[in-house]
């Protein structure tokens, strides 16, 4: 189902049409990926396996839950915008067939900063290294930029310079205009495939394969949600919150009608927020923990609107045959083990996660960049100088990527990186360097919340200090 | 605590020594691995199991392996089967060396033999025969998923009283020419024997003993599609090219070939690897380039100078034993390799003789041994 009606987010469908699932027409508008469009459709279970049905979890191209069939070629459904005509299927017992086209050459491409990802970290470090005069290049692999900043519609915090009181999706938009207007060139639906040792990265963009030599290389490739492991976990309804983010922000699809939310952080209180703005009803927000770990404003906001928040609790089950029908919760005890008997059962459609991301830093790991598990940043970080670079010369982390924070500090580590990639290709010019300076000032300042505490504590263990 | 045994190295070596030491009655056996269990070679092979070789060593040792992944797979659940391997010529000249190995293999009891297209069709379905000039089959040889043979190794060794340390061994320690245990960063840990099975860093491990071993850390690379129905039961060879694919239990194709490469400690992915292995298996899977990788990797080959492993005492100092240089066959060989050092480190001897030729002392004593069908 669509939202008609949103008390904040009005969506332009334009240019309707339809493609055909399984036979059977789907409507659609520009600008929709195909997983959006047969979510609003109603369609849920988009794969078939020998043990279950199952659907999309991060509607961002990390899980394969929604790997579908398109035109006789198989790729994630949230990745593809929808166009007329477009044959797609669930890809069931799939049976290789011959190209039809033949492969294009590859193509060499001479670069002074490549950034990987379009997320507020990655094109803030192409803005300040396209001012500074380089040629820069962005590659990201969905087919819109601008990365999770798309899909946040709260208003940020701070001053004009970090684009206080604008709403996520409008600071996507800013900064997008920005990195074009200082001769960025972002190439979308352009996945960056690795690093090699002939010394190039592989880019697949369209049909072509290019091979990538940049003097400098920023990645900011974000992070991906959390799953639990629980029995039913993988049903079509049980998603990340980011997810659910997308379809009802993004694409302004109902993600479900009855919701149960999981994590009380800041993201499980905004979500359910947003889900009641959509016309959802949140039947609870489940915490383990015996306090809820957001900002109480948000939280007592949701109580007044109706919703409890149940701590100390867990999901136990996910229960339902082609799509997710209940959701089993439990008491936990100290060792956060749930306690039998105390079992509420809530018929749901929609089970969010919202119990944190990793960082997605594996291009890092794979170009042989020093890792280092940091729990408080989330996962698997580069070691990384107080500059973001990283223990490869010349290369540079930004953003969720380098440890999970949030887009405030995404946009400055990202020009910090973008920064050091100018002073690394241009010498260490006193305007570079101060704007350096100025980016980190700021960093600093944005991290004195208390919810930066653990990520600072975090830092101390993955930052590098170099002598300048 | 002392132990009985230290076993240096969580590969397939390590945990299938710790399974069948602990099943010969050992009671205090510990394994030491510095990474996560198969994060060296083990996890990034391919899984292919074959006694069609052309030594008697290998031919024999792999027998018995074959016999042991069959019953390790009954009693613990191993993902296994006997899918056959499928040699396959395009060209005259690879007809002629397939006869030969052939007749080497029956020789020793293994019975391969020429397929026709119709056979070739039926067991794998998806590949394009236009070009096939003669298939080589083995119905001895298959596949087991390496991910599921340590997992399940480990979690029957463990019942039976292993202890698994997650620590890096930075040294063997030796006292009055035999060994006594290792020195891990989790302190000393006191042993009656130690077994070295750490894969190519087994080098780095015995150096400083004044042993030295003839392994070479060969980069060899693989690469995996995404899922499909049935392709081909068994593991296919493209004799040509060398390269081999794999159908995984899952239904991915895991293919690999060699490029031109040096020894190396630390191998990076080439796409000069992609190419050419996308290349050569167009041939016999044309729909190849239209399909997606999914994942691409580089481990290493331990490679001795006449490509069979180093196993048994290492001689010059006493209770101490190594298992590695398997030159690209160590996952198959695994469960016997197991079997073989536990009756070494138990009573002093191997349970065959064809083990007794494959310590280090023929690299000493010039007794290398002769293999002429090593698979890419
Ligand atoms: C691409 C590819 C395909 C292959 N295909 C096949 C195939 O089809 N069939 C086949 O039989 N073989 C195949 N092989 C070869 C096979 O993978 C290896 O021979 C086998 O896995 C070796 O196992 P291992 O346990 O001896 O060594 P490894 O798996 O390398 O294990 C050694 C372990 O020791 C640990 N270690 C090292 N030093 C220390 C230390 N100081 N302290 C603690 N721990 C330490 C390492 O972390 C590692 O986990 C393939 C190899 C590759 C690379």
């Amino acid at each position: 189902m669509r939202i008609a009606e949103h008390p904040i987010l009005e969506f332009k469908r334009e240019n309707p049409h339809t493609f055909a699932f399984e036979g059977v027409e789907v409507e659609a508008f520009e600008g929709e990926s195909l997983a959006a469009a047969l979510w609003a459709k109603g369609v849920r279970g988009l794969r078939r396996v020998s043990w279950g049905v199952l659907g999309p979890f991060c509607m961002i191209g990390y899980c394969s839950g929604c790997l579908v069939e398109v035109d006789g070629r198989r790729t994630r459904a949230c990745l593809e915008p929808s166009r007329p005509g477009l044959r797609v299927g669930r890809i069931g017992d799939y049976v290789p067939r011959l190209a039809a086209e033949q492969p294009g050459k590859a193509e060499e491409l001479e670069v002074d900063v490549m950034v990987v990802g379009s997320g507020p970290a990655g094109l803030s470090a192409a803005i300040v290294s396209g001012e500074s005069g380089l040629d820069v290049h962005v590659f990201e692999r969905h087919f819109r930029p601008g990365g999770q900043l798309v899909k946040q519609t709260h208003k940020f915090f701070g001053s004009g310079e970090l684009f206080g009181g604008l709403r996520g999706f409008q600071i996507a938009e800013r900064l997008v205009s920005r990195a074009r207007e200082v001769g960025v060139r972002i190439h979308t639906r352009a996945p960056v495939l690795g690093y090699f040792k002939e010394g190039f990265f592989a880019v697949s963009e369209g049909e072509r394969l290019l091979l990538v030599k940049p003097r400098a290389v920023v990645v900011s490739t974000g992070a991906v949600e959390r799953l639990l492991p629980f029995p039913g976990n993988y049903l079509p309804g049980v998603m990340g919150a980011g997810a659910a983010q997308t379809l009802m922000n993004e694409y302004g699809v109902k993600p479900g009608e009855r919701a149960v939310v999981v994590g009380a952080g800041n993201v499980g209180l905004i979500v359910s927020y947003q889900l009641l703005q959509a016309g959802v009803r949140v039947l609870a927000v489940v915490e383990v923990m015996p306090e809820i770990g957001g900002w109480l404003v948000h939280a007592a906001k949701i109580r007044r609107l109706g919703v409890p928040i149940l701590t100390r609790h867990t999901v136990v089950r996910a229960e339902g045959g082609e799509q997710l029908e209940r959701v089993v919760v439990a008491a936990v005890d100290e060792r956060m083990e749930p306690v039998p008997g105390t079992e509420k059962v809530f018929d749901a459609d929609l089970l969010l996660l919202s119990v944190g991301l990793t960082p997605e830093s594996r291009l890092l790991a794979q170009m042989g960049a020093r890792m280092v598990w940091s729990p408080e940043l989330g996962g698997y970080v580069p070691y990384r100088s107080e500059y973001m670079e990283t223990s490869i010369p010349g290369v540079y982390v930004a953003g969720d990527a380098s440890g999970i924070e949030e887009a405030t500090t995404a946009i400055l580590t990202g020009r910090v990186a973008g920064y050091s990639a100018a002073v690394r290709l241009l010498g260490p010019r006193r305007d570079l360097l101060e704007k350096r300076e100025e980016a980190l000032r700021l960093l600093r300042e944005a991290r004195r919340t208390p919810f930066s505490a653990r990520v600072v504590r975090g830092l101390e263990r993955v930052i590098v200090r170099v002598a300048q | 605590m002392r132990a009985e045994v230290v076993v240096v190295g969580g590969g397939i070596t390590g945990v299938a020594v710790a399974y069948f030491l602990a099943e010969r009655g050992f009671e205090r056996v510990v394994v030491f691995e510095r990474s996560y269990l198969g994060s060296g070679s083990t996890f990034k092979c391919a899984g292919g199991i074959r006694a069609s070789f052309t030594s008697r060593e290998h031919i024999v040792l792999m027998k018995r392996s074959i016999e042991l992944w069959g019953e390790l797979s009954r009693r613990l659940g191993i993902k296994y089967a006997r899918s056959g391997y499928l040699w396959l010529a395009s060209r005259e000249e690879d007809l002629e060396r397939l006869k030969r190995y052939s007749s080497i293999h029956n020789q020793f009891g293994v019975s391969t033999r020429f397929v026709e297209p119709g056979e070739v069709e039926e067991m794998a379905p998806a590949l394009d025969t236009s070009r096939l000039v003669g298939a080589l089959y083995d119905p001895l040889a298959g596949k087991a998923s390496p991910f599921d043979a340590v997992h399940k190794l480990y979690l029957a060794s463990r019942e039976m009283g292993v202890e698994y340390r997650f620590e890096e061994v930075g040294k063997i320690l030796v006292e009055g020419g035999a060994a006594r245990g290792v020195a891990s960063s989790g302190g000393i840990t006191e042993a009656e024997s130690v077994v070295v099975a750490a894969g190519v860093w087994s080098r780095q491990l015995l150096e400083p003993l004044g042993v030295s071993l003839p392994v070479e850390p060969e980069p060899h690379h693989a690469a995996l599609t995404e899922e499909y129905g049935r392709l081909f039961d068994p593991l296919i060879i493209d004799l040509e090219s060398g390269a081999y694919a794999v159908q995984t239990f899952h239904g991915h194709v895991l293919m690999g070939v060699e490029i031109p490469e040096q020894p190396s400690w630390e191998p990076g992915e080439r796409l000069a690897f992609l190419s050419k292995v996308v290349r050569v298996w167009s041939k016999w899977l044309p729909w190849l380039p239209s399909a997606n990788i999914l994942r691409y990797w580089v481990g290493h080959y331990e490679v001795t100078p006449d490509h069979h492993p180093v196993l048994g005492p290492v001689g010059s100092i006493e209770n101490l034993f190594v298992a590695t240089g398997f030159s690209g066959h160590g996952f198959m060989m695994g469960p016997v390799v197991g079997e073989e050092l536990a009756s070494w480190v138990a009573s002093g001897a191997p349970r065959t003789e064809e083990a007794a030729h494959l310590t280090l002392r023929r690299f000493e004593e010039g007794r290398l041994i002769k293999e002429l069908a090593v698979i890419g």
